[in-house]
């Protein structure tokens, strides 16, 4: 089936927004027409506030230090920074000289970042904001590695206008369908659709105030909150660090917020023991990245907090569709956007269509399992349609476990780290509740107890625990089981001897 | 000024607060308890319970790395050390 001609959205807003709803051929061409909204502030980064006019030139002058430093068309390039001008100042004048922008996640460590230069083939980095020191791995190992700092200056350098839709624009980190680390590469025409489609479901949409908080390193940060901020001339307000969230939105008064279910469920529990709508001025959450519960929907209603539930994938360039009436179907994770086309296949979601990417990077054997010989991309979701066309995710094909602060866990990969101690004879993780509390990783470990027998029982549990503790703490956080349980018997197996998983959900 | 126990008394309330489903398993919890691995935290959860201690106790927690704390009794100790500098 298709998804309804871009006429069909305007409905939900009025004609003249919509007929301003237009695809740029390239983000370098977007950009341009964002700069002319002039002195309408583009970015509020505490005491930094800067301008369209004023981010223009300051991305021209950075596009001329990168090509004095040989940086051209076609070459792959890195961004290393934190949420901050900077970023935005790095993102706009990299893919407007049509380079490729690897958008690198804060958090890696230099040896990490040296291992990504060399598997996405990057010539450079730009980095700045006291995170340039993570460059030295890839500067010392990597012959002609060219470091860029963020507040490189040079002759200010207009954007390539022969940049086409299809050429490549980033590559953004994911875990994909089999769950392990890659790039899916995502060309302008990808970037600018989940733009535009972003900008379908809001009825004014313009001028807006978004607060940022997702790392930008995610797609839902990237498309939905930086792009359609500086595509609809609104102002992107950065929250440096999600615990001060609250008093930002004092600070900022932003009134659209950009979020996973987990923190709008965190809102609403502070709501209640503060007294106090902590939304404050937020008007509208778009809220993705994991399944959004219907109750949260009707409990911000009463706050006078409109949640927009969506679905997407990094693959998607963010987005597939979006709930423009959540009130009336809360489930549904809304209507397709335009230029797709969906087939339901043993019940799983497969899609062909302008934001579907060109593939993951040199990944044959992982782009094989995702796409079909004739173009549809398989999305593991199992997904079903209403009379209405509404769409509505019921559960997925493949193992892994999406958290509800949007984090996307491949159970193997995490079991893997944990079998290779000689204590442990299998596990098993998988997502667990207790009654109709919070989802979190539960851990079952069966102990191999030809290697603990040498202990008595205490000491024995005493070895196991110090060595699976070991291993937790060396995960990275959003990978960490909340609850580990020793059981005293195997697991149950399939006729094959497998384990048998627990699906407790999904 | 509040002794150890109570304070890690206050923060069981707090972590019981975002996690009622869990409120026999955080009762038993001691100071030695992993936030992540006993006490269930998120990365969002870690940043809810800073914020309510914020509210609560008065102590900012500006200048830390989330990371930094293991145990509960990290969070009291910091919480008792941030009290005592005033």
């Amino acid at each position: 089936m298709k998804a309804n001609d871009i006429s069909f959205f305007e409905r939900f807003t009025d004609s003249e927004t919509f007929s301003r709803l237009v695809y740029h051929k390239s983000v370098g061409e977007m950009w341009e027409a964002a700069a002319s909204y002039g002195d309408r502030h583009a970015i509020e980064d505490k005491e930094t506030v800067l301008t369209y006019s004023e981010l223009d030139v300051l991305i021209k002058k950075l596009r001329g230090y990168c090509a004095g430093k040989g940086i051209v068309k076609g070459d792959r390039v890195g961004i290393l920074l934190p949420n901050s001008a900077d970023f935005v100042k790095a993102f706009f004048a990299l893919s407007g000289m049509g380079v490729t922008v690897a958008v690198l996640p804060v958090q890696l460590d230099p040896g990490t970042v040296f291992g990504v230069s060399m598997m996405f083939g990057l010539k450079g980095i730009v980095s700045g904001c006291g995170l340039e020191e993570k460059l030295a791995v890839a500067e010392a190992k990597k012959p002609g590695f060219v470091k860029l700092l963020s507040d490189g200056e040079g002759p200010e350098t207009g954007y390539d206008k022969d940049v086409q839709p299809d050429d490549d624009c980033v590559i953004m980190f994911t875990g994909g369908t089999t769950g392990r680390s890659k790039g899916a590469l995502l060309s302008h025409r990808n970037i600018i659709a989940g733009t535009v489609f972003g900008c379908y479901s809001l009825k004014d949409v313009f001028y807006r105030r978004y607060i940022l908080c997702l790392p930008l390193s995610h797609v839902f940060g990237l498309v939905r909150n930086l792009m359609c901020s500086v595509y609809t001339g609104s102002t992107l307000c950065i929250c440096r660090n999600n615990k001060d969230l609250f008093a930002d939105i004092g600070a900022y008064r932003p009134d659209v917020l950009v979020t996973v279910p987990a923190l709008v469920e965190m809102a609403l529990g502070l709501s209640r023991l503060f007294k106090k709508n902590m939304f404050g001025t937020i008007e509208y959450v778009i809220c993705g990245a994991a399944w959004v519960p219907p109750y949260l929907i009707t409990e911000c209603g009463k706050l006078g907090v409109t949640i927009y539930p969506g679905y997407g994938l990094t693959e998607s360039a963010n987005l597939v569709s979006g709930n423009p009436t959540p009130a009336e179907k809360p489930e549904s994770v809304g209507i397709p956007y335009p230029g797709q086309e969906f087939k339901l296949v043993d019940g799983e979601l497969w899609i062909k269509g302008v934001n579907i990417m060109k593939g993951y990077v040199g990944a044959p054997e992982e782009n094989a399992i995702a796409f079909t010989e004739d173009g549809w991309f398989k999305t593991g979701d199992l997904a079903k349609f209403d009379e209405d066309g509404y769409l509505y995710i019921t559960g997925r094909t493949k193992e892994i476990i999406v958290l509800s602060n949007g984090e996307n866990v491949s159970p193997a990969e995490v079991e893997a780290h944990y079998d290779e101690l000689n204590y442990v004879q299998d596990c098993q993780l998988f997502e667990d509740a207790d009654g109709d509390g919070p989802h979190f990783l539960h851990l079952e470990i069966v102990p191999r107890k030809t290697e603990l027998a040498q202990f008595d029982a205490e000491t024995a549990n005493a070895k196991l625990m110090e060595a699976v503790n070991k291993v937790t703490e060396s995960l990275p956080a959003y990978q960490r089981p909340q609850r580990i349980t020793v059981r005293t018997s195997d697991f149950e197996r399939t006729p094959a001897m497998k384990i048998k998983r627990y699906k407790k959900f999904g | 000024m509040l002794t150890r126990e109570e304070i890690a008394e206050k923060l069981k309330e707090i972590l019981i607060y975002q996690n009622p489903g869990d409120s026999e398993r955080i009762k038993k919890g001691t100071e030695e308890s992993g936030l992540i691995d006993y006490f269930g935290l998120s990365s969002v959860g870690m940043i809810y319970m800073i914020i309510i201690i914020e509210n609560e106790f008065g102590v900012s927690f500006d200048n830390v790395g989330m990371g930094d704390f293991k145990t509960l009794g990290d969070v009291v100790s910091y919480i008792e050390n941030a009290k005592k500098q005033g």
